[in-house]
């Protein structure tokens, strides 16, 4: 026993060395799981509120390039209101037909969103995984696991909330990965491979399928990004020899440089379909 | 002022620096934006070189882990930054009396710095710990063993500058006046 203590005495420093390095890893293990832990996130209010101090100082600079990025989608939402009002009804006048009232019924509804504006307070897109803070918590309804896009395309998943913040895991991370499609609906998931964040890549798409540079990839209904938001535009197709797959390279929409405001997407059949998803996984 | 005020306004003052300034500062090559890794500079570790030189050595690790773990809550890393501050608080004591011609204890009440210790032997002291914190942190943040001349690019990349910044912390925060302590 004397001896022991002997031992603890004269290591005592290579001691603490090691069980502090212990700690680090057991929280960096527990990251990696993507579950998290709350304890050092930037959500907490200290860090929250750091950053907010910080971005109401720097938020005017970037405002004209805000007011650009609205005009732009409002430009680009007017076109889409326009293209689905031009669309006519076309009345047979000699053939009447009766709808049923039971047949109202196929409308069948898989998702029913809603927006929420958020301010976009800590960005980065240097590491492995890129993390972005935003100034909404869960005082106004924002959950873990809700996607997040911007005026463009996709950003990317809430992985912390506090009370006034959250973090969001954006798409520029190496543990993300997201359901896409193609134009003409083939399936696919787009994957970042943390060297640039100008570009993302599509793996495996075969080969009968014809891809142009200049084609946009969407979301697709399957994860739980809403479907049809826009994620990029390929700009280079490259032909592996060994198995005659392709694989896309694309420039994500969303420029993450200058990022000013997003929008959390709440789900409110989320829940449900989770909830049923999970229950079939288990049997 | 006291040693230990000091301290804590340098710590206050790094950690904001870092979190709020440098870590906005995307750096690049600029000019092939996509060719090479972005990348950040990397000044707290700066937090731990200059503490007093008679400070012991549990007292560098319990400092060092902390000065990680809350530059970890900012950037939501958990754990990576306070990993790699922990081990060159752990080897700074030895770097030092390696460097050093006199025995540790005989400079009573100074701290590190370019004045007491000569440019040279001082840039040899910082570069050498910052290297192993940013091969440190790199390694484990990257983690894939098969691309290893990215993951050096980016080591020696982000080392260099860092050395840059911290090399003009020092030049702008050294007192120009003789030191009292």
């Amino acid at each position: 026993m004397r001896n022991f203590i002997l031992f603890i005495r004269r290591f005592f420093n290579f001691i603490l060395f090691l069980v502090l390095e212990i700690v680090c890893i057991v929280l960096i293990a527990h990251t990696k799981t993507l579950q998290g832990n709350d304890i050092t996130s930037s959500a907490n209010r200290m860090t929250g509120l750091m950053y907010q101090k910080q971005n109401d100082v720097v938020y005017y600079f970037g405002l004209r390039r805000m007011n650009d990025s609205l005009l732009n989608e409002n430009a680009r939402l007017r076109e889409k209101i326009s293209t689905i009002n031009s669309i006519e009804v076309v009345k047979d006048s000699t053939v009447h037909r009766v709808v049923a009232p039971a047949d109202s019924t196929h409308v069948v509804r898989y998702a029913d969103y809603i927006y929420h504006t958020a301010r976009v307070i800590n960005n980065s897109v240097s590491s492995a995984n890129n993390f972005i803070t935003i100034n909404r918590g869960s005082s106004t309804g924002i959950e873990r696991n809700m996607a997040v896009i911007s005026g463009n395309g996709v950003v990317g998943r809430v992985v912390h909330v506090s009370k006034n913040f959250a973090s969001i895991l954006s798409v520029l991370s190496v543990e993300q990965k997201v359901s896409a499609k193609l134009k003409d609906g083939t399936y696919g998931y787009v994957t970042w491979d943390e060297k640039k964040p100008d570009v993302m890549l599509m793996r495996d798409v075969s080969q009968q399928i014809k891809v142009k540079a200049g084609d946009s990839i969407f979301t697709t209904s399957y994860s739980f990004f809403p479907a049809d938001v826009l994620i990029g535009t390929v700009f280079n197709i490259e032909t592996i020899k060994k198995n005659n797959l392709q694989l896309l390279y694309l420039r994500p929409s969303t420029n993450f440089r200058n990022l000013q405001y997003v929008y959390v997407v709440e789900n409110k059949l989320g829940a449900e379909r989770k909830q049923i998803e999970d229950s079939a996984k288990i049997k | 002022m006291s040693i230990y005020l000091r301290n804590f306004l340098r710590f206050c003052f790094i950690i904001l620096l870092q979190v709020l300034i440098l870590n906005k500062i995307t750096l690049r090559w600029w000019l092939d934006p996509a060719g090479f890794p972005v990348f950040i500079p990397y000044v707290y570790p700066l937090f731990i070189l200059l503490l007093p030189f008679e400070i012991s050595v549990v007292g560098l690790l319990i400092l060092g882990f902390i000065t990680g773990l809350t530059v970890d809550t900012f950037m939501n890393t958990a754990g990576i930054h306070a990993c790699a501050t922990v081990f060159i608080a752990y080897l700074r004591t030895n770097v030092l009396s390696a460097l050093l011609p006199k025995n540790l204890s005989e400079y009573a009440n100074q701290s590190p710095s370019i004045k007491n210790m000569g440019w040279m032997p001082f840039l040899v002291y910082s570069g050498f710990l910052i290297l192993l914190h940013h091969i440190v942190f790199f390694t484990i943040e990257l983690w894939s063993p098969g691309n290893i001349s990215y993951l050096l690019l980016k080591i020696v990349a982000s080392a260099v500058t860092s050395m840059l910044f911290i090399i003009v912390y020092l030049l702008l925060f050294t007192r120009q006046s003789k030191a009292r302590n």
